[in-house]
């Protein structure tokens, strides 16, 4: 069977710096991979190449076999990609609902006619969409939060409330990027089960960004490792820690924290 | 077509094109040094550029009432009303930055950018105010100073006023003192630390307020010069001149990369022959049926096209896109 | 209860609400027929309309009211003094106006400068073929026009369709660019369709120039024998006033319809979200340039059907309506409304319209009236006040004041959109 993204020889430069190189990268249905690396690595340059975001120099991206280069990034979104940001990027001054109902955007059967005219369908639909929108606030354990501004949530719910966006545009694949940052041990567990009941129930596909480690090694299927730019091992995640050049690359050249690059600018 | 007739005028046109050009270069200054440093498109500042050429208006108004002008030499009077012109201008842009841009700082691009519009329209009508209260009249006349109004004969076609000559010289030597300011000093040294990363800049001790204050004085002083030029190349001037010559202007810095200097010059100099060529022969070309007035269509349209196809401009934008 | 809270009291709680608005409303309609002459007047009628709005009065009692003094009272008071039907009719323009720019500049974020010109591109489609103007350069010989009255109301829909079309077109190259730019690129825009305005006159003569187009049809009066049928004679001197003013009335109720319904679904959250990051909001799904695109549309086709009336309602157009001074008023009124909010738009334009129409030229007349008269103010003559001192001729002022203390002092506006219109019931 084919994979359901196919990341091949993707090569990304800002100016002078090479920020992917000929990365390559492929998912099966059904999985969690993870994609691991120093800051500065590339990850995100990667999440923002599939998503559309920019074009990369060279390389084929493709989704269930179909190159989705050259694609905006909404239309790669109504393929069945969603992500989540780094740095929360939640519709700061709408409701938690209405940051849910805008990220089903794509699937709203609904036209202009329809929405000035008021008609049976609209209300149906519309309908149809709040219910959704209630019941995947209950998937990430917002309900009760629904109608506050997406600003005044506290953290750890602005970044569920991310995810439960992505889901709402009933995606195959779903970009999870640091989805645990700045969660306590106890929280990342809490979404990470909710990652895997999504994936036995709805049969998602997740690529994930991930620092905390722990987490990688628990969920992930397979594990890719980035370092500046480049791919440098792949595999299982016991095979990948026990990876000379991924020790090297974590502990060897200590540089956590350090040399922060395009991914964010 | 008639070639003689086109290319007889051509040495004026350019002439006149270049006076344009240069007054285009000196107004672009004050938005492409602001953009610089704020990213932040003054729109006040054709108003700035407009107190400017009041101030001169005035100042020649009271010593012709004294029968001075008469008396002194034209070029201390001309001195004496840049200095006065660019002091009056440079004062108001610092102090609209303070009052009514300032604290908007860090908003979304476009909050201070609707201020900036609002305190546009509300100087346009307080010149009017004062000038209404004052002398019963907004629409001014520049005396003429006959000394300037010379003409002299280069070739058999061609004859320049002295006015033009002055304008021309004027604008060079302010241009070349600014590019001296900023890339020679330690002060255009600290503007241009600021306008790559205020917050690094003022880790480095550098004063950022002051600094862009400095920015709105210079660019200020640049616009009330050119203000003063302005009354004294075209006579004619009324509270709501600025608007035109403004949006031009701001063409011209888009035009040769926003955020740079020299930039600001070539944008200048190149939009000031365009209309100036387009303004003369287009006419002559359509036979009349179309005439000067589309000179302002062809300016605006430069502008959508370069915003559109070439929003770095000729020389390229010195603005870093921060996401 | 405490003494403080009992004014508060007289408008919050239904039933004192509904007595102390009523009463209000009754007071100023009367001093209004009383002094028939008196802006301060008419000024507590338009306040007592506001007055209604905030006021706790039960909702239905409210619309019943709303309709009583915006159908009934305001045509009565305007054929009192037709000074005021002028107004509201103008009021009405501009709130329709503020609503379309609202829904460009307010929900989706987009800051248009060159609004008018799609109120412009509307007035003169309906002039240009409601007057002989069409002859000059369509049949010189056959004389077809003006159109018949009859084809104003074909060309209402025109008008939506032209200012759509002229929205998107203007759209497509501009929604790329940065807010800033675009910025400048509307105001651009707006400038070469007026300076198009003032020229084309030659080579064809399709504007006439700055002469302007006159005269333009009006609608046609098709109720007048159903008038005569009641025994109404009414000459259209005394019947166009008030026509306009309800065809005015009406087409601003349809704009406040379309504008709610647009707003509450899945258009108007996508709006919001542009407005809130773009990036995330096309990550999300929402396909950036159809919805910039249909908010340009929008706002524009409110522009384009108000032109038709504009140059219906004045006969007479030309382009000094159409400048970029107009745009900036429009801005002013949802800047001062509060951006994004429909009341908000409706409160501005008529905040903004009735200070340049009564305030400013009240003021103009009150002091040529004590300037005539010699009055003398703290030893100052008013005769010596300068003749070119016009408070009338200030609206420039009036506008820039309000955009820089609002942005500054209270940038969500007077009436702040009002946030979770809907709000999700929990189970």
């Amino acid at each position: 069977m084919a994979a359901l993204l196919e990341v091949r020889r993707v090569t990304k430069r800002f100016g002078g710096l090479t920020a992917l190189s000929r990365v390559e990268l492929e998912l099966e249905e059904g999985r969690i991979a993870s994609i691991i690396g120093p800051n500065g690595a590339g990850k995100t340059t990667l999440f923002n190449i599939l998503t559309g975001i920019y074009p990369p120099e060279a390389g084929t991206v493709s989704f269930r076999g179909r190159s989705v280069l050259g694609l905006t990034p909404d239309q790669i979104t109504a393929l069945g990609v969603c992500r989540t940001f780094q740095n929360i990027r939640l519709f700061a001054n709408m409701t938690a609902v209405e940051n849910i109902l805008v990220g089903m955007h794509s699937r709203v059967p609904l036209g202009l006619w329809h929405v000035l005219s008021r008609d049976p369908k609209f209300h149906r639909e519309e309908s149809r969409l709040w219910d959704r929108a209630a019941e995947l606030l209950d998937v990430v354990g917002l309900r009760g939060k629904a109608n506050e501004l997406a600003r005044n949530l506290p953290y750890g719910d602005q970044r569920r409330l991310e995810v439960a966006r992505a889901l709402a545009s009933a995606p195959t694949l779903l970009l999870l990027d640091e989805p645990t940052a700045g969660m306590t041990q106890g929280e990342a567990r809490g979404l990470m089960a909710l990652l895997r009941r999504l994936i036995a129930e709805h049969g998602l596909t997740i690529l994930l960004i991930e620092h905390n480690m722990r987490v990688v090694m628990e969920v992930s299927d397979r594990v890719t490792v980035l370092d500046y730019g480049e791919k440098i091992a792949e595999g299982h995640p016991t095979e990948v820690q026990k990876n000379p050049r991924v020790v090297e690359a974590y502990l060897g050249r200590k540089k956590w924290g350090q040399a922060p690059g395009p991914e964010h600018a | 077509m008639d070639l003689p007739l086109l290319l007889g005028i051509l040495p004026e046109v350019i002439l006149d094109g270049l006076i344009l050009g240069f007054m285009y270069a000196l107004i672009a200054l004050g938005y492409t040094m602001v953009y610089g440093v704020l990213e932040f498109i003054n729109f006040a500042h054709s108003e700035i550029f407009v107190v400017g050429a009041f101030v001169g208006v005035e100042i020649l108004l009271a010593l012709k009432a004294r029968e001075w002008l008469d008396v002194l030499s034209p070029f201390l009077v001309l001195l004496l009303l840049l200095a006065a012109g660019m002091a009056v201008s440079g004062l108001l842009a610092v102090t609209v930055e303070r009052v009514a841009y300032r604290p908007l700082r860090g908003k979304p691009r476009l909050i201070p950018f609707i201020s900036a519009i609002g305190v546009s329209f509300f100087l346009q009508d307080a010149i009017r105010l004062f000038e209404s209260l004052w002398r019963n009249a907004f629409n001014l006349v520049y005396p003429a100073m006959d000394q300037l109004n010379r003409r002299f004969t280069l070739t058999e076609t061609i004859d320049v006023s002295v006015k033009s000559l002055v304008v021309i010289l004027a604008a060079l030597v302010m241009l070349w003192t600014l590019h001296l300011l900023v890339n020679r000093t330690k002060l255009g040294k600290a503007i241009r630390a600021v306008a790559e990363d205020q917050a690094t800049a003022s880790l480095m001790g550098i004063n950022v307020n002051r600094m862009i204050s400095l920015t709105f004085l210079i660019g200020g002083a640049m616009g009330g010069a050119a203000g003063v030029l302005f009354g004294i190349q075209y006579s004619l001037i009324n509270p709501y001149t600025g608007f035109v010559p403004g949006i031009k202007a701001f063409t011209a810095a888009v035009l040769g990369g926003i955020g740079n200097i020299p930039g600001a010059m070539v944008g200048g100099l190149v939009l000031g022959l365009l209309e100036t060529f387009a303004a003369s022969y287009f006419s002559l070309l359509t036979h009349g049926a179309f005439g000067s007035e589309y000179k302002d269509i062809f300016a605006f349209s430069v502008l959508i096209l370069i915003l559109i196809f070439r929003p770095k401009g000729l020389l390229g934008e010195v603005v870093r896109e921060r996401t | 209860m405490s003494a403080r809270a009992f004014p508060a009291t007289l408008i919050q709680r239904p039933v004192p609400a509904a007595i102390t608005v009523m009463a209000v409303i009754a007071l100023s309609s009367y001093s209004v027929a009383h002094f028939p002459r008196s802006i301060v007047a008419f000024m507590l009628f338009q306040a007592s309309i506001l007055l209604l709005y905030f006021s706790g009065v039960t909702p239905w009692l409210k619309a019943i009211l709303a309709v009583l003094t915006l159908g009934l009272l305001m045509p009565i008071l305007g054929t009192i003094n037709g000074f005021y039907l002028e107004v509201a009719i103008q009021v009405g323009i501009f709130v329709a106006l503020a609503l379309g720019l609202n829904i460009v500049v307010g929900l989706a974020g987009l800051l248009d400068l060159g609004y008018v010109a799609f109120y412009a591109v509307g007035a003169y489609t309906w002039a240009i073929f409601g007057s002989p103007q069409a002859n000059r350069f369509i049949s010189e010989t056959t004389a077809q026009f003006p159109l018949p009255p009859e084809w104003f109301f074909v060309f209402l829909l025109l008008g939506v369709l032209t200012g759509a079309m002229t929205g998107i077109l203007l759209g497509i190259p501009v929604l790329r660019l940065r807010g800033d730019y675009l910025a400048i690129v509307t105001l651009g825009f707006g400038e070469v369709i007026r300076v198009l305005a003032n020229n084309l006159d030659k080579p064809i003569n399709l504007t006439n120039g700055p002469k302007g187009i006159t005269p333009i049809q009006r609608p046609p009066l098709f109720f007048r024998p159903v008038l005569n049928l009641m025994g109404i004679e009414a000459s259209p001197v005394t019947l166009y006033p008030l026509y306009f003013y309800f065809l005015v009335l009406f087409i601003v109720g349809v704009v406040i319809l379309v504008n709610r319904r647009l707003e509450n679904s899945h258009i108007g959250r996508a709006w919001e979200a542009i407005r809130e990051d773009e990036v995330a909001a096309q990550a999300m799904g929402v396909p950036l340039v159809r919805m910039k695109l249909l908010a340009f549309a929008c706002g524009a086709s409110f522009a384009g059907v108000m032109g038709i009336v504009f140059s219906a309602k004045q006969v007479f157009i030309n382009p000094e309506s159409f400048t970029f001074l107009e745009s900036i008023g429009v801005l002013s009124m949802v800047i001062l409304g509060g951006m994004g909010s429909i009341p908000g738009a409706i409160l501005g334009a008529s905040v903004v319209t009735i200070l340049n129409l009564q305030v400013l030229k009240g003021l103009s007349l009150w002091l040529n009236e004590l300037r005539n008269a010699g009055v003398t103010i703290l030893g100052y003559n008013l005769a010596d006040l300068p003749s070119q001192f016009e408070p009338a001729k200030y609206e420039r002022m009036i506008f820039g004041i309000i955009l820089v203390l609002m942005v500054i002092l209270r940038p969500q506006g007077i009436i702040p959109s009002r946030r979770r219109t809907r709000e999700l019931r929990e189970k």
